[in-house]
């Protein structure tokens, strides 16, 4: 493909980059990226990615807008309440960026319907809220062979890394959900809205990154952060062949209150 | 801690270097290539041919005692097992095979220290005085800065292809020890208004046609060491001397401009970035203090002996509590068994430890004074120094010569054993001149730095009834100061093996008369100067061959004096060595043949190929199949009408090996290698053709089709920055290395950001020059 002359101007800035340039940016075109969950970490990842014109984007998400997602989920505007999240994304992406061609998908990620959404895509990143929604997507990708991007927030604390086929992945780090008493209650999980800003950003970098072959991703690295402190630091992961053994997938109840801060 | 971080693009640089290796024991690089390919990696042959040494960047003069350690291991592995220190501050690693030196080189990368631009036309070692940062009169510490300029030269890709070396020093105090003076560009660090910056010295330099640098700036902000660097660098880059590697260097520049023409090319660069506060340099503060948490126990030693090490070799830092120790090395030759043992035990004081300084000895630093009988005893226990004799004798300063250079004339690491020999246990209290620098070089380059020394001397050869011996010529009466350094004069000349005892009577005349003078100046005026004269003259006398033969072997050396295997310099080869070779063959054809009718076939067409390779090379283009050559030579010189298009024909029997057809038409063969001869006469200093270039005409396109090579040209005038860059960047991604690119650019800003955009993408820019209209054209080689 050549690039139009809109688009070099469109492109400029990554065009530039002696890591990017105009065959970086070719790749970028030419990509496929899902996101499970335009919330939180969705949205933010969602408009980066659109903005730097990856080709095809997926998006899924079951949920409506609610008024109190929009502290934090910037892709909803306070006209879309209750509309499908996905709808009110897709509307926004084509606005960012006509280049892009959206494959909105209104319901939920399952186990039975996992394997065949990711087959398509180069590259997923988990916006989800929830444990069970995270060790599915792990799964999944470990079993289907995808990269992905792990993401989660709360309160004021981000955390990420990246899967590729052979690295440590999130099973590695964390063998399953957590004990149902040790996670917070309702009233305990609050988010600083920007912190979904933050993480969803690096994940949007880290499947650019991927797209392109340059840089260092976060594989075998988990990167957490504290924006109360403002400190950041990464902790070496090691793979974990038992865990990475995943033969099925299972669609697991949440543990205990949803939280639904992502 | 480190000295310097090496660029990101060093591995990948590595590897090409290991492609470009084999290619040469292939025999697909010719040698001349393969030394321009193979010096800017710090690699250089010895005398011994297929022998190669490896110059180690130590900015500063800094190397970790983990470092030394590695260095010393690699060269046990795959050179000779020592370390050489040299009069750059730097190390080196000797006597490496072709096949090893890319294992050495890969060896360093694990303790981050390279030998990328060790040789060639490229930003060489940056020096300062040894003592900076510890001493107690210094103005600041300057090694800071050295640090981050290497950090930041060595990663910028334009620093590799200068027209010829380029060295910088700075000095921590007006002393200037550095000798700023006698480097490119040089930095002696003042307090003026309470706030800290340099005086900025230039176009100093010594070798064969020495030159005092001159006074550029009076005063800098710290802030701006980057950007005059910087801007010395681009006029150098486009302005320096290629041609001639006999006037290439920054003094030749200011020779050929005088100071007001120098100073108004400097500030038009510099003015343009002066103010741009993002190039200033990041420096990171080197700590002078112990390590915390020694493990060490202490060793107390009292001898009388340890009191004489202590007085010739140790002195107060201005830290308190830490001493710093000269530590002097014989003829700069540090034992594998040596460094490992002396490191172990540095390592416990911290990274900052050590210093080589330009009397090829090393300096210690942040030892706590109480450790000092662990340095002494660890000291005694090396084998090879000469920690035991008169700091005198540690200070005397000699390239290594002969036996490895190619240059060499004398065999100085002979002469200055056989000084010590007769010196070290002579009658003659040396204590009493602990600072006399005593310089010897084999040969008129300057490596063992004889212009500034106290007593210097440089290999030239004597001859008697037709046979040559070893000689010297002898110099005296350096000044070394921020402002005021001057050069040792040529005083007498001298057999080789009179030096011994010229240099014991003069010695001895002088710390006998020292007291009564006020400086060594002094003494030189009123009779020192007359008495080397003096000496010289009672010395010169060279018995005849038959009746005694040693006066005609070089000290050290073990059959006459030769010079049959003499090579030509290593450190510059370049472009001008490449066309040489083709020129040469030709003219040796030629003049061979007073009449052209007797040259034969096969020489007739020696001299197309020749006439066809000969400057290629100006035009950034390399190939090494014949009939790509001539193809080139067609479509860059021929349709370009540098070259008579009736020429074109003969160009292209040629390429067909058609020895009848070049025989029918040899004036035509002699008229083109003329014609190519007399153009580049016309060229001017950086190669550039005075003659202007026409594009190649359609029906070449085809042919350049057909081998792979494209020349494209794009009008980006009216196309504003960053636009025009990355429409630049754009085409310049489709096309394949050793492409061309033609672009035409807007004055102002695209002119000043394109060009440069481009270079830090790892391309070439050929040239650029202004039309008539004042827009610019800019010949992009794809990198």
């Amino acid at each position: 493909m050549t690039l139009s002359e809109e688009q070099i101007e469109r492109y400029s800035r990554h065009i530039i980059l002696q890591d990017v340039g105009g065959e970086g940016q070719e790749k970028i075109l030419n990509s496929k990226v899902l996101i499970i969950g335009t919330g939180g970490l969705g949205a933010p990842a969602a408009l980066y990615l659109a903005a730097a014109g990856v080709g095809n984007l997926g998006i899924i998400d079951s949920d409506v807008v609610d008024l109190s997602n929009l502290q934090r989920q910037v892709i909803h505007f306070t006209p879309d309440v209750g509309k499908p999240k996905v709808e009110s994304a897709k509307e926004k992406i084509a606005e960012i960026n006509p280049d892009v061609n959206v494959t909105a998908i209104h319901d939920l990620f399952r186990a039975d319907n996992a394997l065949d959404i990711i087959k398509d895509y180069d590259f997923i990143i988990d916006g989800t809220d929830n444990f069970p929604a995270k060790f599915l997507i792990n799964d999944a990708c470990v079993m289907g062979e995808k990269p992905f991007s792990h993401g989660g927030i709360l309160r004021f604390d981000g955390q990420t890394m990246t899967y590729v086929p052979g690295s440590a992945s999130y099973r590695c780090v964390f063998n399953g959900p957590p004990p149902p008493n040790s996670v917070p209650t309702c009233s305990q999980a609050g988010v600083f809205g920007a912190i979904a800003g933050m993480l969803g950003t690096i994940q949007a970098a880290e499947a650019l990154k991927y797209i392109i072959g340059k840089g260092d991703l976060l594989t075998n690295r988990l990167l957490i952060f504290d924006a109360l402190k403002m400190n950041f630091r990464t902790v070496n992961v090691k793979p974990n062949q038992e865990r990475l053994k995943i033969t099925k997938l299972v669609d697991a109840e949440q543990a205990s209150c949803e939280l639904k801060n992502g | 801690m480190r000295f310097y971080k090496s660029p990101s693009n060093l591995i990948e640089e590595q590897n090409q270097f290991e492609v470009d290796i084999k290619a040469y024991t292939d025999g697909h690089i010719n040698p001349v290539k393969f030394k321009a390919i193979r010096v800017a990696h710090g690699v250089y042959e010895q005398r011994q041919e297929h022998t190669y040494m490896i110059r180690i960047r130590c900015a500063a003069g800094g190397i970790t005692p983990n470092q030394l350690k590695k260095v010393a291991e690699l060269a046990t592995l795959y050179g000779s097992d020592e370390v050489h220190f040299t009069t750059r501050q730097e190390v080196q690693v000797h006597n490496v095979l072709i096949q090893d030196v890319i294992k050495v080189i890969r060896g360093l990368n694990e303790v981050e220290l390279s030998s990328r631009g060790g040789g060639g036309n490229t930003i060489r070692n940056i020096l300062t005085p040894p003592l900076s940062g510890v001493e107690k009169d210094e103005v600041f510490d300057v090694d800071p800065y050295a640090i981050a300029l290497t950090t930041r030269m060595i990663a910028e890709p334009d620093s590799w292809n200068l027209p010829r070396k380029f060295k910088i020093a700075f000095s921590n105090s007006a002393l200037d020890t550095a000798i700023t003076q006698a480097t490119c560009l040089g930095f002696v660090a003042t307090i003026k208004d309470n706030q800290k910056g340099f005086a900025v010295y230039t176009a100093g330099g010594m070798g064969a046609k020495p030159m005092v640098g001159h006074l550029l700036l009076d005063f800098i902000p710290d802030t701006k060491v980057y950007h005059v660097t910087r801007a010395i660098k681009t006029m150098f880059d486009k302005n320096g001397n290629r041609r001639s590697k006999y006037s290439s260097r920054i003094k030749f520049l200011w020779k050929k401009l005088a100071e007001e023409g120098f100073k108004e090319l400097f500030y038009e660069d510099y003015n343009q970035i002066k103010d741009d506060e993002s190039l200033n340099l990041v420096l990171e503060p080197i700590e002078n203090k112990a390590k915390d948490d020694i493990s060490l126990a202490i060793e107390k030693v009292e001898s009388p002996e340890f009191e004489q090490f202590k007085m010739r070799y140790v002195s107060k830092q201005k830290q308190e509590g830490l001493v710093a120790i000269k530590l002097p090395l014989v003829l700069g030759d540090l034992l594998r068994r040596d460094a490992d043992r002396l490191c172990d035990v540095l390592d416990q004081f911290g990274d900052n430890t050590i210093r080589c300084d330009r009397a090829q000895n090393m300096r210690l630093r942040n030892i706590p004074e109480e450790y000092l009988g662990n340095i002494f005893n660890a000291i005694k226990k090396m084998e090879y120094t000469l920690a035991d004799h008169a700091a005198f004798i540690g200070n005397m300063i000699n390239c290594t010569g002969a036996q490895t250079c190619k240059l060499g004339i004398c065999l100085p690491r002979g002469l200055s054993t056989a000084l010590r020999d007769r010196l070290a246990n002579s009658d003659l209290n040396l204590d009493a001149i602990p600072d006399f620098r005593l310089n010897m070089s084999g040969c008129p380059n300057t490596c063992g730095m004889h212009h500034v020394a106290d007593l210097g001397f440089f290999g030239k050869i004597g001859r008697k009834d037709g046979n040559m011996y070893p000689a010297y010529n002898v110099l005296a009466g350096a000044i070394v100061g921020k402002g005021k350094t001057k050069y040792a004069e040529k005083e007498a000349e001298i057999p080789a093996h009179a030096v011994p005892e010229l240099v014991y009577l003069f010695l001895k005349d002088y710390i006998e008369q020292k007291e009564d003078y006020n400086s060594y100046q002094e003494y030189l005026e009123a009779e020192g100067k007359a008495l080397i004269k003096e000496l010289c003259d009672s010395l010169k006398d060279v018995p005849d061959l038959a009746d005694d033969k040693s006066f005609y072997i070089d000290f050290g050396a073990k059959r006459m004096l030769r010079l049959d295997d003499m090579g030509t310099a290593e450190c510059s080869a370049g472009m001008f060595d490449m066309i040489n070779v083709d020129k040469r063959t030709m003219e040796s054809i030629l003049k061979k043949n007073p009449d052209i009718a007797t040259i034969a076939n096969e020489e007739l067409y020696t001299i197309m190929f020749h006439t066809a390779r000969m400057l290629l090379v100006t035009r950034g283009l390399d190939a090494t199949a014949e009939e790509q050559i001539f193809s080139l030579f067609g479509k860059h010189f021929i349709q370009t009408e540098l070259i008579d298009i009736k020429y074109l024909e003969l160009v292209e029997e040629a390429k067909k090996k058609n020895y009848s057809y070049l025989s029918e038409h040899r004036e035509s063969v002699i008229g083109i290698s003329e014609a190519i001869r007399s153009l580049y006469k016309t060229m001017d200093d950086s190669l550039r053709f005075k003659a202007s270039l026409k594009q190649p005409k359609q029906e070449i396109k085809e042919e350049v089709k057909k081998e792979n090579k494209t020349n494209i040209e794009k009008d980006y005038r009216g196309v504003g920055c960053p636009m025009n860059f990355v429409k630049t960047k754009l085409v310049l991604e489709t096309m394949s290395v050793g492409d061309e690119l033609t672009v035409l650019l807007d004055d102002g800003a695209p002119i000043q950001n394109v060009p440069n955009s481009v270079k830090l993408e790892g391309h070439k820019v050929r040239s650029q020059e202004k039309d008539g209209s004042g827009h610019w054209k800019v010949l992009i080689e794809k990198g």
